[in-house]
């Protein structure tokens, strides 16, 4: 018995393809680093510094949770306003979602001068900080997320009853979890609402929460749009491009959405002529407008774009690269330099960095190997009989 | 109630760096090894083994060079943003001024460095278990009826203990009295909603290393926003099931109509 079990794990493992090894090394040499970096402290590991507290890392947090929103956008859409036809995107997103918030409680616990004291947020509350707030709704959110999931360990062991009592809470846990993602994406915004004198004026604004959280909204849809396509070619099965396309059909509005009110509300506190001074602040405006903005506001108006698969995820890339570049921008490049200190981030911290998004990576291929993750192509966790309703259609 | 202040006059600083050797001493921290720079300024800037030091700034007074001596430490700002940002409460405002730390608390998450416009608190960068160092106003020697360590040694009387208020008079009359050799500028008077530490110089402060800040302090605003945070949450949650209820009604009304046209 113990033999066949060995022989069985053997025969998957070596039916790994080679860039999953590629992950899985990538994590272990992550996972290395990373002890070494907790026992060594932030001083030798990183080349963070007096005049850049927050580097790397930071501006990846920023990033990996606006990506991550396109779970409770996708959840909002599938049982709030009952779109049932993106419903069977809602698994892998959920997951995509879930993985990115727990790469970043390791990252932010990496990032801590005393990691070890990382539940100390819950027992010393300060409500005016907005980092508090963030703490306690990541926290929360991603126990959502879990729950959200869970059905998919369920179906897998045949718990039904646990996944009826689920399935029925579904609602009132989406608008849990869409009321926390609200929160938390927006007061990671309000994190800067305090650093008047250190971010950059073009980016500075007491709408900066607003923005945060419409420009989630966006790298949702855009990682919503990325998800569904690779995981098209990675595991064959994914959404119809039309359904695909029809998530590229909201980014026009909400990305028009977000450049009007912001450029609007540069020219109402008029500094807009910052943005036609040439330095490096407005190049990188400039940039997170043009590329991250009016490129895939076109492209997405356009429906031979939306019917294409590879067009469909070159305007999602886009839009991603805009946001970030946004929140690198509010969290590195357009903070005021201190003199003295600049700031590359250290080889340790990049290798721990993608040692966690690769961790997460190998993990949610694994959950697509081996769980009923597009739900369709099982029922009730009997593997076997497999049938395929979302399957892509070939082309 | 009163609350104290510290008021510097630059103009009487002889750089002794008295106040610095005090400030360790008081606080307990080691010499830091530093590499001639060609300067005396030295340590280079505050740190957390250094919370307080002298800057050697190099200027031109009436057409000749001059030395004017900076001290640095924490300003203890009247609307602190490193209060306002510290995730667990671990900086606090106490009601006679000065802004203490709790390093109990502290998750060393650094927050509180980006929060404070005069770049002050300081992370141990050399420690596995790093946490903030920042002047506490000497709390513990107030508490006890004592001066903060500075005060009490500074030599030349540049650095003076007090209740603000008082100070800020003792200012005013220094800086408007007749043949005065001050700028017409207290600072820490308005800078950003106010500070504990005022100082006096007879050079302008944006020549010194003093940032130019407004009057307004960012940390109204943070907290108005943080305390929308109930409301935003109830809102939003209402706002969704509202929807789904409508959603929910006009399917089952869409229902009911082809049901209706399909028995016709």
């Amino acid at each position: 018995m113990a033999q066949k079990i060995a022989r069985t794990f053997i025969g998957e493992i070596k039916s790994f393809p080679a860039w999953l090894w590629v992950l899985i090394a990538l994590t272990v040499f992550g996972l290395g680093v990373g002890v070494y970096r907790l026992a060594a402290g932030l001083g030798t590991t990183t080349n963070l510094n007096h005049g850049y507290p927050w580097g790397l890392w930071i501006g990846f947090d920023l990033f990996v949770v606006a990506f991550s929103g396109g779970a409770f956008t996708l959840a909002t859409l599938v049982y709030v306003f009952q779109m049932h036809e993106f419903h069977a995107a809602t698994r892998p997103t959920v997951l995509t979602g879930l993985l990115g918030y727990v790469s970043v409680l390791l990252i932010l616990v990496m990032d801590l001068g005393r990691w070890d004291r990382f539940y100390h947020f819950m027992i010393f509350p300060n409500i005016n900080s907005a980092l508090f707030e963030v703490s306690w709704c990541i926290m929360l959110y991603t126990t959502v997320l879990i729950s959200e999931f869970s059905p998919v360990f369920f179906q897998r062991l045949g718990w039904q009853r646990v996944l009826g009592i689920i399935k029925k809470i579904t609602v009132p846990l989406v608008i849990i979890g869409t009321t926390l993602s609200t929160l938390h994406q927006s007061s990671l915004g309000s994190l800067f609402i305090v650093m008047s004198e250190r971010l950059h004026p073009l980016w500075y604004t007491p709408l900066i929460p607003f923005f945060f959280f419409v420009s989630s909204v966006a790298a949702g849809l855009a990682m919503i749009i990325g998800g569904a396509t690779i995981s098209y070619w990675v595991f064959k099965r994914s959404l119809p491009q039309k359904v695909v396309g029809s998530f590229g059909w909201f980014l026009p509005w909400v990305l028009g959405f977000y450049a009007i009110v912001k450029l609007g509300e540069l020219l109402i506190v008029e500094e807009i002529g910052l943005l036609l001074t040439a330095n490096i602040y407005s190049a990188l405006f400039w940039s997170e407008l043009l590329i991250g903005c009016a490129i895939p506001i076109v492209m997405f108006m356009s429906k031979t774009v939306r019917h294409n698969r590879v067009w469909t995820l070159i305007g999602a890339m886009f839009v991603l690269f805009g946001i970030f570049l946004n929140r690198f921008d509010a969290a590195w490049f357009a903070l005021k330099p201190v003199p003295g200190f600049e700031y590359t981030p250290h080889w340790m911290e990049i290798a721990i960095q993608f040692g966690v998004l690769s961790a997460m990576a190998v993990v949610y291929t694994l959950i697509g190997r081996y769980f009923p993750l597009f739900e369709e192509t099982m029922h009730n966790g009997d593997a076997d009989k497999v049938q395929v309703v979302a399957s892509a259609p070939a082309e | 109630m009163n609350q104290y202040g510290m008021l510097v006059d630059l103009t009487k600083c002889i750089g002794c760096r008295g106040c610095q050797v005090a400030c360790k001493q008081w606080n307990d921290m080691p010499a830091e090894l530093t590499r001639n720079r060609g300067t005396y300024q030295n340590p280079p800037r505050l740190t957390s083994k250094t919370l307080t030091n002298i800057e050697f700034r190099e200027v031109e007074l009436k057409d000749k060079l001059a030395w004017v001596f900076v001290k640095r430490q924490c300003m203890h700002c009247e609307h602190p943003g490193c209060v306002a940002a510290c995730t667990v409460g671990a900086l606090q405002k106490r009601a006679e001024g000065p802004v203490v730390y709790d390093e109990n608390r502290c998750i060393g998450c650094r927050y509180c460095m980006y929060a404070c416009p005069f770049g002050v608190p300081t992370f141990e960068w050399d420690q596995t278990f790093a946490l903030i160092k920042k002047c506490e106003l000497c709390i513990d020697r107030v508490d006890a009826g004592m001066k903060p360590a500075c005060a009490k040694t500074c030599p030349a009387g540049a650095i003076q203990f007090g209740d603000r208020e008082e100070l800020l008079l003792v200012a005013h009359e220094r800086v408007y009295a007749k043949n005065s050799p001050y700028i017409k500028h207290i600072y820490g008077e308005e800078e950003i909603g106010g500070t504990s530490w005022l100082y006096l110089s007879s050079v302008p402060f944006e020549q010194i290393g003093f940032p130019t800040l407004p009057k307004e302090t960012p940390v109204y605003l943070n907290d108005k926003v943080l305390h929308a945070t109930p409301t935003i949450a109830l809102g939003m949650a209402l706002a969704l099931s509202g929807v789904y209820w409508m959603v929910k009604r006009r399917n089952v009304i869409r229902e009911y109509l082809a049901a209706e046209n399909h028995e016709k």
